[in-house]
């Protein structure tokens, strides 16, 4: 039984220095990769070397903060995920199939048509307001009584078809429709160090707060009944981890749009990586999530090349078919 | 017996609803007869087929912008507008106060509005109005040219085309003569300049959209001896800041939208600083509607004054 | 309850405020035409707005009702099939196969006539129903599953469709507002594509005993004798037609095969007999509703009909997801 457990352990361990050493790669290669490919030893330069060269200042004003910007919103998004999966003990949960993206979509084009001349650090907060009513509305029903996957699956469906055509309505009235499209998808296209300045305090504390909730959840996710006898509050637990996933999801909203699946796919990959304890999956999935979106945005030059394209396609186009594998599946999915 | 009553119920519906559609059919035979007892006709060619056009139309309905301008050049006054609603940008288009209806959005133009104007002649875009055009054929004579993806020499055609179906093929002439006129005129103001590259482009809150050489601005620009920084057969490019630096144009000119926009967050970025454009004060904000809405033979020549008064007033 | 005892009763009364409406509906629009004119212009008395009325408003109307009862009828024929009360049309995947296909053709081949376009909204909504179907006979014909598997394969027809938008920008806007759905621009020539709407729904409102049978739950029905999966896949098949043929007409109006059962069954029960008329004329109310209101409320704008549907409808919707929790 030792033997196991050691070679279980020596697993994760392979598998996390692997999943670093991708992220660091996936980081180098997004930023040689671009309208113009900058070679990476180059990139090595300007990172470690800076000069005042147009290259350099390309890499650390544009590409960088745009390389770090997925890895945190991947990581938020995915870690917002595994909390929903693990809090409604469905493995269909995640920020888009709860209506969580498509409400802070929905509030930001809204308050970006009623005050045209707010500042981003406050739109997040519009955000957080849809996010929440999106997913609360979605939450309502999925609290209490037995949800089967396909409830919810349906019910977030119907939120997300609502809310996606209120913003598809209010835009294409308002006319310029190029704009929609990127409130409908998500992007990371042209963001700078501001973008990230405004999610990194966001994104931080609520990366944070999960993992520190980890534990609670592992236990939660054992059932109800076995929490509340170990002593845990089932219900605060609830609450505070609704809480960190609208943070977690209407910031990266607010900065990048709807981009969805992440939340999905990840959770489920990082409980097959590294088993069912919370306080693994949670990490991990931050740094899959990282990874996942990077990747997603490197294969996001490709479609249109030379220009650019919403990461939220790439997503869209991997996920779905993973949506369809996982329904297929059935609903003996082991939490 | 239960069954035998829903059987009727139903079989009334289903004779209800064929008895109005044969009705629906017969009224359509109505309308197209009328069509035909009209006089004298001028055969127009247009981008789908050719339409006999009565002579010296006194009721157009324009379901573009550059048609307003087309007709505002020629003197004619159209009743009905597709105009978004927006009425201020048409009196900003013919410079001054005009009477007329709204048939809604260029997008979606209200058919019930347009029949009620009872109208001679239609004018409408093919890009925009092709799924339509048979509804329009139906209350009046409609001939659908390129408005929306012309370019400047497409759209002086167009211009023609109208002359020819309005009657109006002498002023057009002559309006065309005083137009080339007032081109060159503007050409050699700009002498100095010429050969120069110069990059007009919208600019929202999420994207920076290039309008190149295919485009209509872009196209006139050249017209006027300056380069359109991005050759291309597309009209438009969707570019990054990095792109933007690779290109360096001489002139910058952005067609800002309202509210927030991309181009401030580049402000502060050390490549927007180093533009040719930008270190040399030749940014230019402009009206978006008169540079990328309006297209016309009058609007090109407002754009035309515009560029040389940017680039001669160096109060920045 | 009351009302499920007197079904013909509401029956006729739907009947009678459906009449209404459409006869109201023809007055509203850019040029109001007061119920007298539109009464005279009918009987061929007058002929003022006979334009306006016999070129738009006549069509758009039986449009309106027909596609609305079209949708309706698909939503409860998928919520029987699937015995699950939240299926519809929309959730399941077809409107969005619909959509993509109908949306592939208007991009890669805009010179195609007009007549490509529903072609190619029946084609879509077929491969998803038969993705499903396929599906489904690879599994254990667990009616759960199968629900769930439409609302992936509608993730992946939206994907696809954003994929199609973003290769091809320019035509972006004319999508996007087809997408939305509306009646803008329908007349009597989109009247040939709902032919099969109009032959299907009366057929199976007679037959539709059929359809009580699968209610009884699979085990039973076998034993009665009934070739199930034949009678679900023609059921199936139907609601695809149905639904191809209302896509190929207005574009992607949703809620309405979801709302229209839920609300049907409240005043009439379960009985596929009563259930499947009710759901009929109530879709059509809701759609023409839906189309009056999008065309009267700001003149000559329109408000496409799918945004009223959708604002309508969903918060309708869940309320009606919070009365059946409660109900559990």
């Amino acid at each position: 039984m030792n033997k196991n457990i050691k070679k279980q352990r020596a697993r994760r361990y392979i598998i996390g220095f692997i999943s670093v050493f991708l992220l660091i790669a996936g980081i180098f290669i997004h930023v040689s990769v671009g309208s113009s490919s900058i070679g990476i030893t180059d990139v090595i330069k300007a990172l470690f070397q800076p000069d005042n060269s147009k290259q350099t200042t390309v890499i650390q004003t544009l590409r960088l903060p745009r390389a770090v910007l997925a890895a945190l919103i991947g990581a938020s998004l995915a870690v917002a995920g595994a909390l929903m999966q693990a809090i409604t003990r469905n493995s269909l949960a995640s920020p888009q199939v709860f209506g969580v993206n498509a409400g802070a979509s929905l509030a930001i084009v809204v308050a970006t048509i009623l005050f045209p001349e707010l500042h981003s650090k406050t739109t997040v907060y519009f955000a957080f307001l849809g996010s929440a009513l999106g997913g609360i509305t979605v939450y309502l029903f999925a609290a209490g009584g037995k949800v089967t996957h396909i409830k919810l699956a349906l019910a977030g469906m119907a939120v997300h078809l609502f809310l996606s055509s209120l913003t598809q309505g209010v835009i294409v009235l308002n006319e310029d429709a190029t704009d929609v499209l990127y409130w409908l998808v998500g992007s990371i296209n042209g963001k700078n160090w501001s973008h990230v300045l405004i999610l990194l305090p966001w994104s931080v504390f609520g990366l944070l707060a999960a993992f520190i909730m980890g534990r609670s959840i592992s236990i939660l996710v054992l059932g109800e009944n076995m929490a509340t006898g170990l002593g845990e509050k089932v219900q605060w637990i609830r609450l505070v981890s609704g809480v960190i996933v609208i943070i977690l999801a209407g910031s990266s909203v607010a900065v990048a749009g709807p981009i969805g699946f992440i939340g999905l796919m990840v959770p489920h990959i990082a409980r097959k990586l590294v088993g069912g304890d919370y306080q693994r999956i949670l990490p991990f999935s931050a740094l899959l999530g990282g990874i996942l979106l990077i990747y997603a945005d490197i294969l996001s030059r490709f479609i249109a090349y030379p220009f650019e394209s919403p990461v939220g396609i790439v997503t869209a186009l991997i996920g779905a078919p993973f949506f369809l594998y996982l329904a297929r599946k059935g609903r003996n999915i082991k939490q | 017996m239960k069954t035998g009553r829903k059987l009727k119920i139903v079989s009334v519906m289903a004779i209800l609803s064929i008895l109005l559609v044969l009705a629906g059919c017969g009224a359509k035979q109505d309308s197209t007869d009328k069509e035909s007892s009209n006089n004298q006709k001028v055969a127009v060619k247009h981008e789908l087929g050719t339409t006999k056009v009565p002579e010296n139309p006194k009721r157009i309905v324009v379901l573009e912008l550059s048609f307003v301008d087309a007709l505002h050049g020629l003197g004619i006054k159209p009743v009905g507008i597709a105009d978004d609603n927006k009425k201020d940008m048409i009196e900003q288009l013919v410079n001054g106060k005009m009477k007329y209806t709204s048939v809604g959005t260029r997008q979606q133009p209200n058919l019930e509005v347009i029949s009620s104007l009872k109208p001679d002649l239609i004018i409408a875009d093919v890009q925009r109005h092709k799924a339509i055009y048979k509804d329009l054929q139906q209350i009046a004579p409609t001939i659908e040219l390129n408005s929306r993806e012309s370019t400047y020499e497409e759209n002086i055609d167009a211009f023609k085309t109208i002359a020819k179906a309005t009657g109006k093929d002498k002023k057009a002439e002559e309006r065309l003569n005083k137009h080339e006129e007032t081109i060159a005129e503007l050409k050699k103001e700009v002498k100095e300049e010429n050969g120069q590259t110069i990059l007009p482009a919208v600019v929202r809150d999420t994207s920076f959209q290039a309008h190149t050489s295919a485009s209509y601005d872009g196209g006139f620009l050249e017209n006027l001896g300056f380069k359109d920084a991005v050759q291309s057969k597309e009209a438009y490019a969707e570019m990054n800041l990095e792109q933007l630096s690779d290109i360096n144009p001489d002139i910058l000119i952005l067609a800002n939208n309202e509210g927030k926009l991309l181009t401030d967050e580049w402000k502060s970025n050390p490549l927007w600083k180093n533009l040719k454009a930008v270190k040399n004060h030749k940014v230019f904000v402009v009206d978006r509607n008169l540079w990328t809405r309006f297209r016309g033979v009058v609007s090109s020549e407002a754009i035309g004054k515009d560029t040389v008064k940017l680039l001669h007033d160096q109060q920045k | 309850m009351n009302a499920k005892k007197h079904p013909y009763g509401i029956l006729s009364v739907l009947l009678i405020i459906l009449v209404m409406i459409a006869f109201i509906s023809l007055g509203i629009g850019a040029v109001y035409t007061s119920p007298v004119e539109v009464f005279t212009n009918l009987i061929g008395k007058s002929q003022s707005n006979h334009f306006i009325l016999f070129n738009y408003r006549i069509p758009r109307m039986l449009l309106a009702v027909i596609v609305g009862a079209s949708l309706a009828v698909s939503g409860a024929i998928l919520q029987g099939i699937l015995k699950n009360p939240l299926a519809s049309p929309d959730v399941i995947g077809v409107t969005k196969g619909s959509g993509l296909f109908a949306v592939a053709v208007l991009i890669i081949f805009p010179g195609a006539s007009m007549v490509a376009l529903p072609f190619s909204a029946f084609l879509g909504a077929a491969v998803i129903a038969i993705a499903l179907m396929l599906f489904s006979y690879t599994q254990s014909t667990k009616t759960h599953s199968l629900a769930l598997i439409g609302v992936a394969l509608g993730a992946i027809c939206q994907a696809g469709i954003q994929y199609f938008m973003i290769k091809f920008p320019d035509n972006v806007n004319t999508t996007l507002l087809w997408l939305t759905g509306s009646l803008w621009g329908r007349g009597w020539n989109e009247m040939w594509f709902l032919i099969p709407c109009l032959i299907l729904i009366p057929l199976i409102i007679i037959f539709i005993s059929k359809l009580d049978i699968l209610n009884l739950g699979d085990e039973m029905a076998v034993g009665l004798g009934e070739r199930i999966k034949y009678v679900r896949y023609t059921l199936l098949s139907i609601s695809v037609i149905l639904t191809g043929a209302s896509v190929a007409v207005v574009g992607s109006i949703g809620f309405i095969g979801l709302i229209s059962p839920h609300i049907g069954r409240r005043l009439v029960g379960s009985r596929s007999k009563f259930l499947l008329p009710v759901s009929a004329l109530i879709g059509a109310l809701f759609l023409l509703l839906a189309d009056t209101v999008g065309r009267g409320v700001v003149p000559p704008i329109e408000i496409p009909s799918g945004i009223v549907t959708a604002i309508i409808g969903a918060p309708y919707f869940l309320y009606l997801l919070r009365r059946e929790q409660k109900n559990k």
